[in-house]
């Protein structure tokens, strides 16, 4: 890991470093993710989408899980890795993310695939590098080396809140 | 008095006594009461007022004869106490002897009577009943080391009993003999007298025990009720609703242990006085009589008071009507408490939501078995299984209606106390309380009604001379009627007052600035003026409304519900206003469309009609905008496509359908591929994902499981009307 290791931690304002724990990693453009398993409610294949008009692109729109309407964001769009045709790999991750009046609602995201369920230990996790503004560190909350590469650790909370304070670039007129 | 009155030491024993009493159990040991009774005696001294003397004699007779109801008769010695020694220390009358002291000490006191106190034959000066100036006590209403839930659970249900007093009460104006009503409204001020004592709220205690006696004499027909009865007791209802209202208001953290003035002591002398007094022998309060209209519904109730009484109303008038065996039966509003379970609201909804759930996935049950075909048995049984998911929807759904009564009872109030504040004279008359509605619309309703009531009282009906004048009626007549229809109540407040006259409106819409002084506007577009932030139509402010709340305000409230109201009016005829709204917050009734194969959900509410247009029912205004030609009048056409970025619809109107919005006063086609449906739909909110995205009232689950979003059509109406919304 030492590769990793000697690279300049990312800058301040990134959010704290990832802890030990489960994670479920996933798949999204050839690179692999991985979310805490305690955060993910349930994985469901691809379900009808009903889009929202007037919202960024990566929000795909909403589903319906057993009757409960639920936000449904693109990861590949969200990271600013190119779009691809949904296949049948493709998937949702619903988590739960903290709900800006206390508490946790859900909050679905499609991603290529899911991998597994690994155990990361303290050491195994790093703080992001800086990668020089190309990608949005601003959900990454760490790099874990294993065996087959790097998993890059994502942080749902931080990329649910990024949806209400939307960047200006996403925005279309209403 | 004594010049050098030990007030503070006094009152200080009084507040331990009280402590104490709090605490007292029968059979207990009295001793510590006995002590702080001579310690109570010694500061008085041999000088105090020989009342006083006289009260703390029968207090120590009293507790060393202990036996049964010694802690009932101290609690109302202690209130009497209380009352005596502040009456002492301001130089004012002594309150009455209780009945229950000549018991004691086993003969009648002789009343004494200090300075400006009444001779006993009752003909006491007049005085206002509790004016500005009456003598007020500064309560803290939560009681130190309060339990905040058996708080909440307190008001909650003493709203409920005031409730219940007052609509009694509102009945015995009319029938004061009515033994059922009677004994509810003595039974609401007793149960708010246990509840009081349980939460230590020791002034509501004294206070309700007050009215508990009175209502008690009238029960047995000691003391029938007349005008000034009805009155302190309405009145002492009032200060029990403040003292309520104030309290839920601190539970909520707002100006905690914050004291309130209430007029209590003056409410209870003016009790006593009612009680020492002769039906129809006090002073009225203000000159005025009761009509001696025989026991009628009580949905009629008339308040008749002329601004000036003639002459002296004979007694016979004012004198309860009995009720005879031919009298009709007196139908009296009345809630039943028993079997009901109080259940909290979130819960309740969580069951709808589930239910409404329930039902769609019995649909898509449904409808997979239609695609299978073939099986009876299983067509069988899901249709048993539809039934009962129908009748479990209803259930839930019924579980959160309330009737309309409460609000409307609130009205009768209302009325009674505009007509007697402006010398008017009013009739209510109410229809449909019975309409069930969801609690949700219910307390959105509220504020509306009132104001909508409180302006036909106040600016709808003329004064009795110029009605006259006009030749109608003196009374003038308001018409509160409740009724369902289709998925919606709706609700009509009608006056027979002066009506609102269209060239004062417009007049007034120039002076505005609301409208151009050369536009030309319909009857009805010149009515829905006074919607307009801004308008009011009273040529003064009074204290009874034009506050500078306007009908915007209840407009916008009404359709934050989801409602609309519209106005009717002919001038010198009356008014009449009309508010629909959704019988339900949780479920609308949706007219589904479709664009490019997506479906949207319209509430059927804000539909005023759909149709092909023709093709040259479309114009362009010089590449500003596309109108639409609906009979005749030219409405802006917002192609539903094209707003929301949805490519593949129809492009030639002619091949699509316009559905006309409404909200309020203004208009807009919305042109579509097609109409699906008419659906019930559960509403579901976006989340927060999609918080400040205007365009969508929420989202609903249709029939497949897939989701619908339900557009907002007030901001579809009003887009592009406000500059900063031009961008579509």
């Amino acid at each position: 890991m030492t590769d990793i290791a000697s690279m300049p931690p990312a800058a301040d304002g990134s959010p704290p470093l990832a802890r030990p724990g489960k994670y479920l990693t996933f798949s999204l453009a050839e690179e692999i993710y991985g979310v805490p398993v305690l955060a993910v409610r349930e994985i469901i294949r691809l379900c009808p989408i009903t889009p929202v008009a007037h919202m960024p692109p990566h929000v795909r729109g909403v589903i319906n899980l057993r009757g409960r309407v639920i936000p449904l964001v693109d990861l590949r769009l969200r990271f600013g890795l190119p779009v691809a045709q949904d296949h049948d790999r493709t998937c949702i991750i619903v988590a739960q993310v903290a709900a800006a009046a206390g508490g946790t609602r859900p909050y679905a995201v499609v991603v290529d695939g899911v991998e597994e369920v690994i155990g990361l230990t303290a050491d195994a996790i790093v703080p992001p590098p800086d990668f020089g503004g190309a990608v949005d560190v601003r959900f990454i909350t760490g790099m874990a080396r294993r065996d087959t590469g790097v998993t890059t650790l994502v942080d749902l909370d931080a990329v649910a809140t990024a949806d209400r304070t939307p960047d200006p670039a996403g925005r279309t007129t209403c | 008095m004594a010049a050098p009155y030990p007030s503070a030491d006094i009152k200080g024993l009084l507040r331990q006594i009280g402590l104490e009493l709090a605490f007292f159990e029968p059979g207990h040991d009295a001793t510590l009461l006995g002590e702080l009774l001579e310690r109570l005696t010694a500061v008085v001294g041999k000088d105090g007022p020989p009342t006083i003397m006289r009260g703390l004699d029968v207090a120590r007779a009293r507790l060393g004869a202990g036996g049964s109801g010694l802690t009932e008769w101290l609690t109302v010695w202690h209130a009497w106490m209380d009352e005596a020694t502040t009456a002492a220390e301001r130089e004012q009358p002594f309150p009455a002897w209780p009945a229950a002291f000549g018991a004691a000490l086993g003969h009648p006191p002789q009343v004494e009577t200090p300075s400006p106190a009444p001779p006993p034959d009752g003909t006491r000066p007049a005085r206002p009943l509790l004016d500005a100036q009456a003598e007020c006590q500064a309560v803290c209403v939560l009681p130190e080391g309060h339990d905040d839930e058996l708080m909440r659970m307190f008001c909650a249900e003493a709203e409920e009993l005031l409730a219940e007093i007052e609509a009694g009460v509102l009945v015995l104006e009319q029938s004061p003999a009515d033994e059922a009503t009677l004994a509810t409204v003595f039974r609401g001020f007793h149960t708010l007298k246990g509840n009081a004592a349980v939460m230590k709220l020791v002034v509501l205690q004294r206070l309700t025990h007050e009215l508990e006696s009175l209502l008690d004499a009238a029960r047995r027909g000691r003391r029938p009720l007349d005008r000034a009865a009805i009155d302190v007791i309405l009145a002492a209802a009032d200060v029990v609703s403040r003292y309520v209202g104030e309290t839920t208001r601190q539970l909520e953290g707002q100006e905690a242990g914050r004291s309130i003035l209430l007029p209590v002591p003056a409410l209870i002398e003016r009790v006593h006085q009612v009680l020492a007094s002769p039906a129809g022998g006090m002073p009225e309060p203000a000159s005025a009589a009761v009509a001696a209209t025989p026991p009628r519904l009580a949905e009629h109730a008339t308040f008749t008071l002329p601004a000036v009484a003639p002459e002296p109303v004979p007694q016979a008038a004012v004198a309860p009507v009995a009720p005879t065996l031919e009298a009709e039966p007196v139908e009296r509003p009345r809630v039943t408490t028993s079997g009901s379970v109080r259940v909290d609201t979130h819960k309740l909804d969580g069951l709808v939501d589930l239910v409404g759930e329930l039902v769609i996935a019995q649909s898509m049950v449904v409808q997979a078995a239609d695609a299978a075909a073939g099986d009876d048995t299983l067509a069988r049984s899901l249709g048993h299984l539809r039934g009962i998911t129908a009748d479990l929807q209803r259930t839930a759904m019924a579980m959160r209606m309330i009737p309309i009564r409460g609000s409307f009872q609130k009205m009768s109030r209302l009325v009674r106390d505009v007509a007697v504040h402006l010398g008017k004279e009013i009739s209510l008359i109410v229809d449909g309380e019975e309409t069930e509605v969801d609690r949700t619309v219910i307390e959105e309703i509220g504020d509306p009604l009132v104001h909508m009531v409180r302006n036909a009282a106040d600016h709808g009906i003329e004064q009795p001379a110029e009605r006259i004048a006009a030749g109608k009626p003196a009374t003038g007549t308001i018409t509160l009627r409740a009724s369902h229809q289709g998925g919606f109540v709706v609700i009509q407040i009608t006056d027979d007052g002066r009506g609102l006259d269209p060239s004062r409106l417009r007049q007034k819409g120039i002076e505005r600035g609301l409208i151009a002084p050369g536009a030309t506007l319909d009857d009805r577009e010149t009515l829905e003026l006074i919607f307009a932030p801004g308008f009011s139509t009273a040529e003064r402010v009074t204290d009874v409304s034009g506050r500078g709340v306007g009908m915007d305000v209840v407009r916008r409230n009404i359709e934050r519900v989801r409602g609309k109201v519209e106005i009717e009016s002919v001038p010198g005829r009356g008014t009449c206003f009309t508010i629909s709204m959704p019988l339900t917050l949780a479920i609308i009734e949706g007219l589904i469309v479709s664009v490019a194969g997506q479906r949207f959900v319209i509430p059927t509410l804000a539909v005023r009609e759909s149709f092909r247009p023709a093709a040259t029912a479309i114009t362009t205004v010089h590449g500003r905008g596309e109108l639409v030609d609906v009979r005749g009048r030219q409405v802006p056409l917002l192609r539903l496509g094209r707003h929301l970025g949805i490519p593949g619809g129809v492009e030639s109107p002619d091949r699509g359908i316009v559905v006309v919005l409404e909200a309020g006063f203004d208009c807009r086609g919305l042109l579509v591929d097609d109409l699906v449906g008419k659906q019930e739909v559960v509403i579901k909110g976006l989340g927060e994902t999609f918080s400040g995205r205007p365009g969508f009232a929420g989202a609903a689950i249709l029939g497949d499981g897939r989701i619908g979003l339900i557009l907002d059509t007030t901001a579809l109406v009003r887009l592009g009307r406000n500059p900063s919304e031009t961008a579509a």
